[in-house]
């Protein structure tokens, strides 16, 4: 038996699969502040009634949750102090010396974590080779600790220059403060993010020892929790990279949990990928998709592997600005965000044009249909005018939409205005959110290199089964997937993940000047360290899997590309399989090679990972009440004036058999909208699968 | 600059809602930005790749922009236009254009005012014409800082025009898509990294090449069968806004005269700029500013006009998406041969440090017209130090530095420390610039009470200091700013703290460099580099902390740092 529990911003969400049966149970909860422990132990009990399994016989819990993610946002951390090598102890507050908008005068850029008083800089100095040139000098250390000490510093940070390249002098320091001072919580740059660029890895190591502290407690207090209620097994923790790991690597790397929630919401894709495969589809590239009532976001799987990027912003002065955020440059699945949502604001510019988000009324006060203050009109508004949601049955009826109310505000902020028909306007709103969306879905799938119209899309989210047909059609998409259990999805993307592990260094050279037994002992080192810890979270070692890849690109460039390596001892023989990975990648993401320019590497990577784990699913199968599909005919709009659309109840859909577009299908949690010329039926999953011609 | 007219609508052959011009325009906007993407990350220039310092623009079959990459530095507004409109009048007219053409030019008279910066313009052809001809809807062009054209190394000390390397006026590139090999094996022969020359002007031409067949697919989606019609509208859009925004601001003329370095020692330069806002157009008029100067750092006025504009733009319409219509209210002059507008052969290598300037007098007459929306003065607009030699081991290095002062207080918000405007570059990492040049950095940290005081104080410049750690001499060109000038504060904000630059000899002398020049540093010397402050913003007596909402560290003026 294993569980997934999942704490989002408002509800917990539960998973219990009975992996031998493939039987899952769901289950859904609150959010409770400012002890989210109080909801998992609420949403246990509830799941233990409701299938009859007490806890304790649960062998796994695999546990996200957006603790650090919002310690970060609401600058709630523990008191931190960063110390760095003599000379830099600006180096957070410096950055990288960029504007994020260069036509905003009026900018801000994001607050440090650590202000200026409790940067120190110690005097020690080690070259890029990591040979030492000036020694550590422990006794500053130790008069700096204690002055910090005074000060209330509850975790310290250890930055020093090239430290990836020999962490000597931060581990000397580590040492001696765990040492001295047990309650301290020590991050040190080079066990949290080996690599160069002294401020993207100062950035993450600063942020690691932020967190660290509530980590700690929150890790004890939730072992202590489950325990007293009779759990003897072991829990997991997802991490933003879709893998999993354990609750002590996750105490000592929080920073590696920042993006957890949504990787749950992708790695559900990729076992979705999977069951389709295994059900006869051919479906290679999946785009998650994946629209809420604030923000939408879009991801690329691979054969059933996430991409995976090491650019990743935490608590973004703008939220949908690229560079106003702190960089942490950890491993997180690939995906992009946009402030496209039901609750979008849609309002006529400066210019007299229709635009959406990516400011959102959210849930409060929420689209001006939920008659609860809200005044303008939102995306959800729109498709309610459209006829696309039913009044009567949002959220499975537990609330009824004012129509009326949505209808005046787009009335008197966009279709009068503009001097156009109600519908006109609100068919505008919907179309410049699905635009907003495709263009940046589009971005992201060329960014990678691949053709958008060989992906099939696989929608979820409360907005997402609403939009994703017109979401899909513009980018020429022609398969559509919608998935049950869309509520709880990223609860059921823990269960399907695999234990794994990355360990990482920097090691700049052109391929031919390697030192190549330099470079094995090192990958060796790290791959034993890892596989290590694989075993002891009691993985077999014949089941460990093992990825080797480097970050490299022509030398003189900036960006670097993923290459895979092959695998065994490398050797100067291995110089034109790594040139030829290297090439076929840098075509395809380009288009081109440069062959006779020197290809250098900047980043070695091992990925160790455990067997992903294997079932069918089978969910229990929510019978509905009604004898036929058939719920009646309403009136659409689609573009090309009213029409009458059939109502399908989701619930009632008998497996296999095709229904024509458009058509509207009905559930609990969303509503899926099919448009013309495409197909919709459901298979024997239970997804709802639309092809469109 | 010449202003063109709106087009006429004759060829209307429809017209476009607000819904509609929403979604094509956002279209338009992602797809110079997709092709931006992929130059940014395919360049070898550290300055392209880097600082962004980079463009791609989208223009009509009159070479009037539509799109702009949305990263793109501010150098580039409105030069893309301005060498295609050239290219259509003077080399190639419209009829003479084919698929597969792909021009290219570094004139900094045409193009962005000096040799390194190289246009690629491709024409973009999309379904036939009456006469069954492939029909010409647009031009794609996108420009990028070459790593290597030739000549003196980049900096401010070329004597004349042709010491500044290899110059390309328009030529075909491709040839209905056949390569122009003598033109290839010219530049090849005339660069220091041919490769890497090579691989950026390809990386452009691959750049346009997708903005194209990007603009394609929309075309069929929607079944447009040009973009003039289109562009119009944007067009229109664009300057309406900006014409309102004119038009709120006082009429009046506003004059500002600023003295500002020039090469450092004794010679500087005056910036004398009278504004003048009229209903809803303004007028910006250099004359009586310094004549062209010896030093490479005079500017074409086409890149003046981009460094005007650009705070302009700044100031009265930020959100709008910028194009053709965003300029046509704005117009620029200065004498003919003056710094300002210089002439053959006049050296233009640095004229980044003239033209980062012009934003300063332009604020400084704004700041009487619209005195909320301004900022004060910048620390630098950036420095800019080049270093090439020899690693121990023979290999050779060129290492390109980047380098911020403090940024000036506004209105409600003090100066962050290290930000330049209008430049913005990223900076290399110390440990990247360690793996590249033989030095040792010993220090980059902010500089205490540098920015000025102020209700909105300004940011804190910076210490850097790296030391020659090779057995090889270092070749450095230096580009420096305010080294004899302060960043202005406005309204009683105090002036930020000068810049200085010095060398450390190995025995711990102090001893000269040229602010603005060439210098040697031997092995075990020192160079220490004090970026300027930012100037204050209201007068300091009126700094309320609970008004500011910043950590009292962050403020330059506010405290001392622990052991100093």
């Amino acid at each position: 038996m294993k569980l997934g529990i999942d704490i989002g911003g408002t509800f917990t969400d539960l998973v219990l699969l009975d992996e031998r049966s493939g039987d899952i149970t769901l289950g859904k909860t609150l959010t409770t502040y400012p002890d989210p422990l109080e909801g998992i132990l609420h949403g246990v009990e509830q799941m233990e009634q409701n299938s009859g399994v007490p806890l304790s016989e649960v062998e796994v819990i695999v546990h996200g949750t957006t603790l650090v993610t919002n310690a970060v946002i609401e600058r709630k951390g523990a008191r931190t102090a960063l110390l760095t090598t003599k000379g830099f102890e600006d180096v957070l507050e410096i950055g990288r010396e960029m504007r994020y908008d260069i036509y905003d005068l009026f900018l801000t850029m994001p607050k440090p974590l650590v202000p200026r008083s409790l940067r120190i800089g110690i005097r020690q100095r080690i070259d890029k080779d990591g040979r030492v040139l000036e020694p550590l000098d422990l006794a500053q250390v130790a008069e700096v600790a204690d002055r910090l000490m005074r000060r209330g510093v509850q975790s310290v940070a250890v930055s020093f220059l090239h430290s990836f390249a020999n962490a000597e002098h931060e581990r000397a320091v580590g040492e001696f403060l765990r040492q001295k001072y047990p309650h301290l919580t020590v991050s040190l740059s080079s066990e949290v993010l080996p690599e160069i660029r002294e401020y993207e890895r100062t950035s993450a190591t600063v942020m690691n020892a932020y967190v660290q502290p509530i980590a700690h407690t929150y890790a004890h207090r939730l072992k202590e929790a489950l325990e007293r209620r009779g759990f003897g097994g072991e829990i997991l923790i997802m991490n933003s990279a879709g893998r999993l790991t354990t609750l002590e690597e996750a105490r000592r790397f929080p920073v590696q949990l920042l993006e957890s929630g949504p990787a749950g919401g992708i790695m559900a894709g990729v076992f979705f990928q999977r069951q389709l495969n295994e059900g006869g589809m051919e479906v290679s590239h999946l785009l998650t998709f994946d629209m809420g009532g604030t923000t939408a976001k879009a991801s690329v799987i691979r054969h059933g592997q996430p991409e995976i990027t090491h650019h990743f912003e935490a608590a973004r002065e703008r939220r949908f600005k690229k560079g106003s955020g702190l960089p942490v440059r950890i491993p997180v699945i690939d995906m992009i965000e946009i402030g496209a949502g039901g609750g979008s604001i849609a309002r006529l510019d400066s210019l007299g044009l229709l635009t959406v988000g990516p400011d959102s009324a959210a849930s409060q006060p929420g689209p001006a249909c939920y008659g609860r203050g809200g005044q303008f009109p939102t995306v959800t508004d729109a498709d309610l005018v459209l006829g696309l949601l039913n009044e009567h049955y949002f959220l499975g009826g537990a609330m009824t939409l004012r129509r009326d109310l949505a209808e005046e505000a787009i009335e008197k902020h966009i279709a009068r205005p503009l001097g156009i028909r109600l519908e006109e306007a609100a068919w505008g709103i919907h179309r410049v959110v699905n635009e907003n969306m495709a263009n940046a879905a589009r971005v992201h799938i060329l960014e990678k290199g691949f053709d958008p119209r060989s992906f099939t899309m696989l929608a979820f989210g409360g907005a997402g089964p609403v939009h994703a047909f017109a979401v899909a059609r513009l980018l020429g998409l022609s398969r559509l997937i919608v998935p049950r259990a869309a509520g709880v999805l990223s609860a059921l993307g823990f269960l399907v993940s695999p234990l794994a592990s990355e360990a990482t260094f920097s090691y700049i050279s052109p391929l031919e000047h390697l030192d190549w037994p330099r470079l094995n002992a090192r990958l060796n080192e790290l791959e034993k360290s890892r596989r290590q810890f694989l075993q002891e979270a009691g993985v077999e070692p014949q089941e460990i899997h093992v990825r080797r890849i480097a970050e490299m690109r022509y030398a003189g460039q900036g960006h670097e590309i993923t290459v895979r390596l092959p695998a065994g001892t490398l050797s100067p023989a291995s110089v034109s399989e790594i040139a030829r990975n290297f090439e076929e990648e840098y075509a395809l993401r380009y288009g081109h090679v440069l062959p006779h320019m020197p290809i250098e590497s900047v980043t070695w990577r091992v990925v160790v990972s455990g067997p992903s784990p294997q079932f069918a699913l089978h969910q229990r199968v929510e019978k509905s009440l009604s004898p036929t599909p058939h719920k009646g005919q309403r009136l659409v709009f689609l573009g090309n004036g009213w029409e009458e659309v059939p109502v399908f109840d989701r619930y009632a859909l008998p497996e296999a058999q095709r229904f024509q577009g458009p058509c509207i299908l009905e559930e609990r949690e969303s509503t899926t909208v099919v448009g013309h010329k495409a197909t919709v039926w459901r298979d024997c999953f239970d997804n709802l699968i639309i092809e469109m011609c | 600059m010449t202003v063109t007219p709106p087009i006429a609508a004759t060829h209307a052959s429809r017209t476009f809602d607000a819904i509609e011009l929403s979604i094509l325009w956002a279209r338009l906007i992602s797809l110079v930005d997709e092709a931006g993407t992929t130059l940014q990350r395919t360049a070898f220039s550290s300055v392209t790749r880097e600082s962004a310092d980079f463009a791609v623009v989208l223009m009509d079959t009159q070479g009037q922009s539509l799109a702009q990459s949305s990263v793109s530095v501010p150098s580039f507004l409105g030069v893309l236009p301005f060498l295609v409109k050239a290219l259509l009048q003077e080399y190639f007219p419209l009829d003479q254009w084919q698929p597969g053409d792909v021009v290219i030019t570094n004139d900094p008279w045409l193009c962005a005012g000096h040799k390194p910066d190289i246009g690629i313009v491709s024409p973009i052809f999309y379904g036939q014409t009456d006469k069954g001809r492939p029909r010409l809807v647009g031009f794609i062009g996108c420009i990028a800082h070459s790593p290597d054209i030739g000549g003196t190394l980049w900096g401010a000390n070329a004597r004349d025009f042709y010491e500044e390397g290899l110059y390309i006026p328009p030529m075909k590139l491709f040839d209905a898509g056949r390569r122009n090999e003598t033109l290839f094996r010219l530049i090849e022969t005339n660069v220091r990294t041919p490769q890497q020359t090579i691989g950026d002007i390809m990386a452009q031409v691959a750049a346009n090449e997708q903005g194209m067949r990007s603009l394609q697919r929309l075309m069929e989606e929607y079944d447009l069968r040009e973009i003039d019609t289109l562009g119009a509208h944007i067009i229109a859009a664009s300057e309406k806004a900006m014409r309102d925004a004119i038009r709120q601001a006082p009429d009046g003329t506003y004059c500002a005269e600023y003295e500002a370095d020039g090469d450092g020692l004794h010679q500087p330069v005056l910036l004398k700029c009278t504004l003048t806002i009229r209903d809803d157009e303004i007028w910006v008029d250099y004359t009586g500013s310094s004549p062209a100067h010896p030093l490479a750092i005079n500017a074409a006025l086409n890149y003046v006009f981009a460094y005007t504009a650009y705070p302009i733009k700044c100031v009265f319409s930020p959100e709008v998406p910028n194009n053709e219509g965003s300029f046509r209210p704005i117009h620029v002059w200065a004498p003919e041969g003056s710094l300002l507008n210089a002439k053959k052969p006049a050296p233009l290598g640095a004229r980044n440090v003239t033209g980062n300037l012009l934003y300063a007098p332009v604020m400084l007459a704004l700041s009487q017209a619209v005195p909320d929306r301004v900022q004060a003065d910048c620390g630098a607009a950036v420095w800019v130090m080049v270093l090439s030699g020899h690693h121990d081991d023979g290999r050779e290095f060129v290492e390109y530095l980047f380098l911020a002062g403090g940024y000036g207080g506004r209105k409600g918000l003090p100066g962050a420390p290290t930000l330049c405007y209008p430049t913005n570059v990223a900076n290399v990492p110390v440990e990247v610039f360690e793996n590249d040049a033989p030095v040792l950095v010993l220090e980059k940290r902010l500089l205490p009470r540098s920015g000025g005081a102020g209700q909105y104080p300004g940011g804190a410049g910076q210490r850097f200091a790296y030391r020659n750690i090779g057995k090889n001499p270092i070749h450095i060109s230096n580009v420096t700013e305010k080294i004899q000038h302060q960043a202005y504060g406005l309204f009683g904000g105090e002036p930020g703290r000068r810049g200085r630059l010095f060398v450390l000899t190995a025995q711990g002398k102090r001893r000269f460099t040229p602010p603005k020049g060439h210098d040697i540093l031997r092995p075990g010397e020192t160079l220490v580099m004090e970026l300027p402050g930012g100037g204050g913003y209201g007068p300091p007596s009126r700094r309320r902390r609970s008004k500011v909402k910043v950590d009292a560290d962050l403020s330059s003026s506010s405290r001392a740092y622990d052991g100093e």
